[in-house]
């Protein structure tokens, strides 16, 4: 599999309260298409990601909204799947071009929160769980809380190596002009910032955010670049509590088998990776799920510092879910984006030494849709 | 909360569940709630596992922190979910009960 991404355009991330979503996937897209040099006649598609608009806007049929605002006529298509909506999107894309449909695809992946209060927006978010959790008045932060204390109980874990995931990812966040939060906190503000569901802070927690990503995909292969070499979806119960463990996405795991395999790598190969933290346990399952470290070993591998920065294994360098802001949407579209930078060279103050392969996983509700992409400088 | 059709083919369930016994496996105490249930705010929530295998999430009542210990003993009951609907139609649940 070889997928070039000629084009990226991201917008700031945070509460963007004179933009609307329209406003702020034209921003991306724009950028994306000048960046790619393909002229915009030349689009056969457009897949949208996005979660929420249909919900707590009223606008469903997003594909012709962007579309039309674009002023084109391409074949468009917004794809759901919470908040991997925007990983899902890529990966269909990529999809329509390995299947000979289309040539050059925009993937958008937008959302616009903060005109919701934060009420409609936790239950606008609770579709993406089971009725069963709904009945049981459980939250996103308390099905991650429950995850959190499986963890603990079985391998010790502690809240204190937990906080570490939100202070090295606020100080990648410090380091990069797009993020929602780009400012350094300390592991007391962590650990003392007010409960939401026990034992997950505030600070453990992704916030709502306005924002969006674009890239264009390509069929092109005779010239360098970055292409993406393996994409992979996999799914798991929607129920948290049907499944046989509590302390791994079992999705997670498969997805990242398959799509590492597509690329010819293994994970010892990877040099920096973007992972779905919305809480800081989804980041140390998915370092341990992706093989980057020992099952139960998440805690102190991050307290060593490995996933800084020029550690071992830099994990969010983009500042992640936590810092870089959590558009649900636009989240996919914009860890590929990351990695592209990262793979460019063009990360600036957060640039990755010798970064040449990178991976993203993107995570729908508690892991039971997870897509993972590997993308390679060639 | 549900529509009144939807209350009436859930309660039908009710039965299966009452006085069924089970253990917690986790639990985790909800500070911000949800739609429909922010009066309720701090409550318990846990995954217990059923005698026969099964395991579900399940609001705690009658309940303090110092019962939620690992393989606590609970038994399910039948209590009122969240708040009354426009509707007026009370929704009932299952719910889980320390065994004392």
């Amino acid at each position: 599999m070889k997928i070039k991404v000629k084009g990226i355009g991201l917008t700031k991330f945070g509460e963007l309260w004179d933009k609307s979503l329209l406003d702020l996937a034209l921003e991306a897209s724009i950028d994306a298409i000048k960046d790619s040099g393909i002229n915009k006649s030349k689009i056969d598609a457009v897949f949208v990601g996005n979660m929420l608009t249909g919900k707590i806007a009223g606008q469903d049929h997003l594909g012709p909204v962007i579309t039309s605002s674009l002023g084109l006529n391409a074949a468009s298509f917004r794809i759901e799947g919470a908040c991997a909506s925007g990983g899902l999107a890529v990966h269909l894309a990529v999809q329509g071009i390995l299947a000979g449909t289309y040539k050059n695809i925009l993937v958008v992946g937008a959302e616009k929160m903060t005109d919701a209060s934060s009420n409609q927006i936790t239950w606008a978010l609770m579709g993406a769980s089971s009725s069963k959790e709904r009945k049981a008045g459980l939250t996103f932060p308390a099905l991650y809380a429950l995850m959190t204390q499986a963890h603990m109980q079985k391998y010790g874990t502690t809240r204190k190596q937990l906080a570490q995931v939100s202070v090295k990812n606020h100080y990648h966040a410090s380091l990069n002009k797009k993020a929602q939060y780009p400012y350094e906190i300390t592991t007391e503000k962590v650990l003392n910032s007010n409960l939401i569901s026990y034992p997950i802070t505030l600070f453990d927690s992704s916030p709502i955010t306005d924002g969006a990503g674009a890239i264009m995909l390509s069929a092109e292969t005779d010239s360098k670049g970055v292409f993406i070499t393996g994409s992979a979806v996999a799914s798991d119960t929607i129920d948290l509590s049907e499944r046989a463990s509590l302390t791994e996405l079992k999705a997670t795991q498969i997805a990242s088998k398959k799509a590492l395999e597509q690329a010819g790598v293994g994970i010892k190969d990877i040099k920096v990776c973007e992972v779905h933290d919305c809480f800081t346990i989804a980041e140390v399952m998915a370092m341990e799920d992706l093989g980057v470290c020992p099952a139960g070993a998440g805690g102190k591998f991050i307290e060593k510092g490995n996933t800084r920065l020029n550690g071992k294994c830099p994990i969010n360098t983009s500042g992640g879910l936590k810092a870089c802001g959590h558009p649900v949407g636009a989240t996919g579209v914009k860890q590929i984006i990351e990695i592209t930078e990262q793979l460019r060279k063009s990360a600036g103050q957060r640039q990755v030494k010798d970064a040449d392969i990178g991976l993203t996983q993107n995570v729908g509700g508690t892991g039971a849709t997870v897509v993972v992409h590997v993308l390679q400088n060639l | 909360m549900s529509s009144p059709v939807t209350v009436w083919r859930n309660h039908k369930n009710l039965r299966n569940y009452l006085g069924k016994k089970a253990a917690v496996l986790v639990w985790t105490k909800i500070y911000i709630a949800p739609e429909g249930f922010e009066h309720e705010a701090p409550y318990f929530v846990a995954i217990v596992k059923l005698e026969d295998g099964r395991k579900m999430p399940l609001q705690m009542v009658e309940c303090e922190e110092k019962d939620l210990t690992p393989n606590r003993k609970v038994t399910l009951v039948v209590r009122k979910l969240g708040k009354v609907g426009l509707d007026k139609v009370i929704e009932y649940g299952v719910k889980a009960k320390p065994r004392s």
